[in-house]
């Protein structure tokens, strides 16, 4: 009865290192085609079929399966698989999984599914249950993902999506199963069997989703056909989704001297200027959804880096040298898409990731001290035609504080197909409060929008020599001399104010406001502006008014405007001379403000940039 | 033109042997062993024209809207007479297409109502029905008096039914007084290892004065005589065709998130025969 074999060598560690091991198989594999493989269908009635074996996968319980001779399925039956999914933290492993195999092919090309009985001690879900794994190529591997089994016996169906492909199959069947928060359970499984069943039809299968998607291209450029889907309809007539692989899908190109597509649905722009359809069949059914690539010729490579190297940390770019990186595509599991299809052109080597969701570059050993950095650049190609604006999220990861931090540029749909260059100041990701220790930058097409993109030079650095901070002024601003009676005071020590003024707003901006003493004379300081409001205490009417004073300095500063605003808003600026030598003084007749009502003034506003220093705003006339 | 068709009905059976005959196990071995008939056409439409063409209008006519009660059914769909619900398909066929738009269903109804009716004979259609929780397709027969004596005195005979999550299961019905709804007379027949939405098959009734049977692939699984229905034998004057795809309803249930849509019955043909001497 028990005639199977446990494989618990490292040999399963990783299915990575096995399509390593088993790569070179392939050729006897092709010759072995030609003999003709045992048609059995059964894997497991009363226990194992001839020739199958046992092996459970690297990190699963070793013995989380075996044959129960107690619970079956009916009463013609003698004995079932029981599976016993550990709980959370069990040493003996994370979960329950295996592969049901036979050292030589079956040929199962005269069925069309793959039939079992199952049950469970609750009603649960089954993370990944089928057919295909031969703990090598797994190169026909098909699944159900999230298996819903319930306490009574049921029969379940896995279709086969082209029975024609599996003349010589290894893995007749494969299951892995984890705990149910943090819960283990057991469920049995019965009646393994490959069957050709009426009951089923209406294959569908889809590349990208089903979407026909329109890329730009160069020659020289990689991508891939991913969103592979199927589905097939039950006897229930409910559409089952399965998990099938690439190699069931015939690619095929409508020009391969524009692009060419391999069988596991890689793409390569091979000619242009000019256009090719990549689609693809499963057996005599088309696939929905198609991928035309528009090649323009010549790649556009991407804007050269205008950075000196002193001032960069960089993370992928030619033109610079890039720190350890530990992956460009992490392939977070289980709800990342993304797929990574990286290509070089004249040796300009570009980041290209498809099937796009969000996906992170890691660089943890080391981290990334970038407290000496300003700005992250980025420079990104959206191949594809955009439906609508996107938005292009970009997560920066502080490892050591365990931080991170959030910033969305809005890319508007007539920005695709061209290198966009981003450079996004570091103090725009909130939330990133140390960023001594950086280790992932990460992407996510918040807008869902997205379907591929190009990255090229990503790096951090600083923009060089900041406007350097301004000395203070030695003197206070000069006391004004308007009589008091033809005076209407906003901020100054010489009048009385209006009352009730708020000198600190928040407007959402980044400015620094303080008030100093400069020789005991009180003076607004705004310390890196970019804009600063003054909310009046209340409403004025300054129609008898001719002009508006203001006492500025500044040593660093480029651009200033002062704003009159009535409401509605309507606003009104007015251009400072800038930077300043000393203190300069300006009276700007307030005809300068229209349209803005001056029988109803509520704020005003200064913008531009750099820390100034102002004093003595007030309405006069003559 | 008139063409007599013969049926030896002797000979069907043999062909048709991987059907297992659920309901009628239990009949005498010669059930299918019928008179031999002379089988004469009468009326017909092969649904031949240019793909997107409504039904031929001198045949049929739309039954249109949603009806009182979803048709007294609960049904959610509203029917319509655009070509996208129903319209020949170019290659022989008529095709009733069901479509969702959100919460919303179209689809269409078509009868012979006031153009074609007929008492006794042989009705059939060649048909794919749609498939899914919720579909109702349906090929059948409604008293021409149903104007004058209402449902279900005027009789109802439904040669084809399938419930969309059964695609393997059809059912043949006749209603009258005493015997209608939820409550009618009734069998079906039930394909093995088969579905009706995946390959065309055969519905038919032969009907006189004495009985109805129902076919399926001229495999005899029900016979209804006067004396099966818990009422009056309301089967005694001409009867119009009806074919739709209903959504919802009471003899179906809701459609669900998974159920596919659009949903499409492909109807080859619609033949009536007059038995002669």
């Amino acid at each position: 009865m028990k005639a199977y074999t446990f494989f618990r060598s490292s040999l399963l560690i990783a299915a990575g290192m096995l399509i390593i091991l088993f790569a070179g198989c392939e050729r006897d594999l092709a010759d072995l085609e030609k003999a003709s493989f045992p048609t059995n269908p059964e894997v497991f009635i009363n226990g194992f079929s001839p020739g199958l074996n046992y092996a459970a996968f690297g990190g699963s319980v070793p013995t989380a399966f075996s044959v129960d001779n107690q619970v079956t399925y009916s009463d013609q039956s003698t004995a079932s698989m029981r599976f016993e999914v550990p709980d959370a933290g069990d040493p003996a492993g994370s979960f329950a999984g295996g592969v049901f195999f036979t050292e030589s092919g079956r040929n199962l090309s005269g069925y069309n599914a793959l039939t079992f009985w199952a049950k469970a001690t609750q009603s649960t879900t089954i993370g990944e249950i089928g057919f295909g794994n031969d703990l090598g190529e797994n190169k026909y591997v098909v699944s159900i993902q999230g298996l819903n089994v319930t306490t009574g016996w049921r029969k379940y169906i896995i279709p086969i999506p082209d029975p024609a492909k599996l003349t010589a199959e290894r893995g007749l069947f494969w299951y892995a199963a984890g705990n149910i928060d943090g819960k283990g359970f057991t469920f049995w499984i019965d009646e393994v069997k490959y069957e050709k069943l009426g009951t089923i039809g209406h294959p569908k299968f889809a590349i990208l989703n089903g979407e026909n998607q329109v890329e730009t291209s160069f020659i020289g450029v990689s991508t891939g056909v991913g969103g592979l889907m199927s589905t097939f309809n039950m006897p229930t007539g409910i559409n089952q989704a399965i998990s099938i692989a690439p190699a069931y899908f015939q690619f095929a190109s409508s020009d391969p001297s524009i692009a060419v597509v391999d069988e596991a649905g890689n793409v390569n722009v091979t000619g242009g200027p000019g256009t090719a359809e990549i689609t693809a069949r499963v057996g005599e059914v088309d696939a929905d959804g198609s991928l035309t690539i528009q090649s323009l010729g010549e790649f556009e490579h991407a804007p050269t880096p205008i950075h000196d190297p002193e001032n960069v940390i960089s993370i992928f770019s030619d033109h610079y040298e890039n720190v350890p990186v530990d992956y460009y595509n992490g392939y977070w599991e289980p709800w990342q898409t993304t797929q990574s299809a990286d290509f070089t052109v004249d040796g300009d080597n570009v980041l290209h990731y498809f099937d796009f969701n969000f996906v992170g570059i890691q660089f943890a050993s080391p981290t990334v001290n970038a407290t000496g950095m300003t700005h992250l650049h980025v420079d990104i190609f959206l191949p594809n035609q955009l439906n609508a604006n996107a938005q292009f999220q970009i997560e920066l990861v502080d490892f050591g504080a365990d931080v991170s931090g959030v910033n969305t540029t809005n890319i508007s749909a007539d920005q695709s197909q061209q290198w966009i260059s981003l450079d996004i100041p570091l103090d725009d990701f909130p939330g990133l409060t140390s960023r001594a220790a950086l280790a992932q930058i990460i992407f996510v097409d918040a807008g869902g929008n997205i379907p591929s993109f190009f990255a090229d030079n990503i790096y951090f650095y600083n923009e060089g020599a900041p406007p350097p901070p301004g000395d203070e002024p030695s003197s206070p601003a000069p006391t004004p001399t308007h009589p008091a009676n033809n005076v209407l005071a906003v901020f100054s020590d010489a009048y009385e104010m209006i009352p009730g003024t708020d000198f600190f707003p928040d407007w959402g901006q980044q400015t620094v406001v303080s008030i100093i003493q400069i020789d005991g004379v009180n003076t607004l300081k705004y310390s890196g502006l970019n804009y600063q409001g003054i909310q009046l205490g209340s409403n004025q009417n300054v129609t008898d008014m001719e002009y508006l004073h203001v006492d500025f300095w500044t040593a660093n500063s480029t651009e200033l405007n002062i704003f009159m605003i009535s409401p509605g808003p309507v606003e009104t600026s007015f251009s400072l001379t800038v930077p300043t030598t000393g203190w300069s003084s300006i009276d700007i007749p307030l005809s300068s403000f229209a349209p803005v009502d001056l029988g109803d003034v509520i704020q005003l506003m200064f913008t531009g940039n750099g820390d100034i220093f102002i004093d003595n705003i007030y309405f006069h006339k003559n | 033109m008139k063409t007599t068709y013969k049926f030896n009905k002797s000979h069907i059976a043999y062909f048709i042997m991987p059907v297992l005959l659920v309901f009628f196990g239990c009949e005498r071995d010669d059930f299918q062993k019928l008179d031999e008939r002379n089988w004469q056409l009468v009326w017909s439409d092969e649904f031949e024209g240019e793909a997107g063409e409504l039904p031929d209008p001198s045949k049929w006519t739309f039954d249109l809207g949603t009806g009182e009660d979803g048709w007294g059914n609960q049904e959610l769909q509203r029917y319509t007479n655009n070509p996208e619900n129903v319209s020949l398909d170019g290659e022989g066929n008529l095709v009733i297409t069901a479509i969702r738009d959100g919460n919303s269903f179209t689809s269409a109804r078509i009868k012979t109502q006031g153009l074609f009716a007929q008492q006794y004979g042989r009705f059939e259609a060649r048909l794919k029905t749609p498939f899914g929780p919720g579909l109702w397709p349906a090929f059948w027969l409604l008293g021409d008096n149903v104007d004058t004596v209402g449902w279900p005195q005027c009789g109802e005979i439904d040669i084809m039914e399938l419930r969309g999550q059964q695609p393997h299961i059809i059912h043949g019905s006749v209603h009258g007084p005493g015997y209608s709804g939820g409550n009618p007379v009734s069998g079906s027949y039930t394909l093995i290892n088969g579905r009706f939405d995946m390959d065309y098959h055969v519905f038919a009734i032969e009907w006189d004065e004495d009985r109805i049977d129902f076919f399926v692939n001229d495999f005899l699984y029900q016979r209804i005589e006067p004396e099966d229905v818990p009422g009056e034998w309301v089967f005694d004057h001409p009867f119009f065709i009806i074919l739709n795809v209903a959504v919802g309803g009471s003899f179906v249930g809701f459609p669900i998130d998974q159920t596919p849509f659009p949903q499409r019955m492909i109807v080859d043909y619609v033949r009536v025969y007059t038995a002669v001497d």
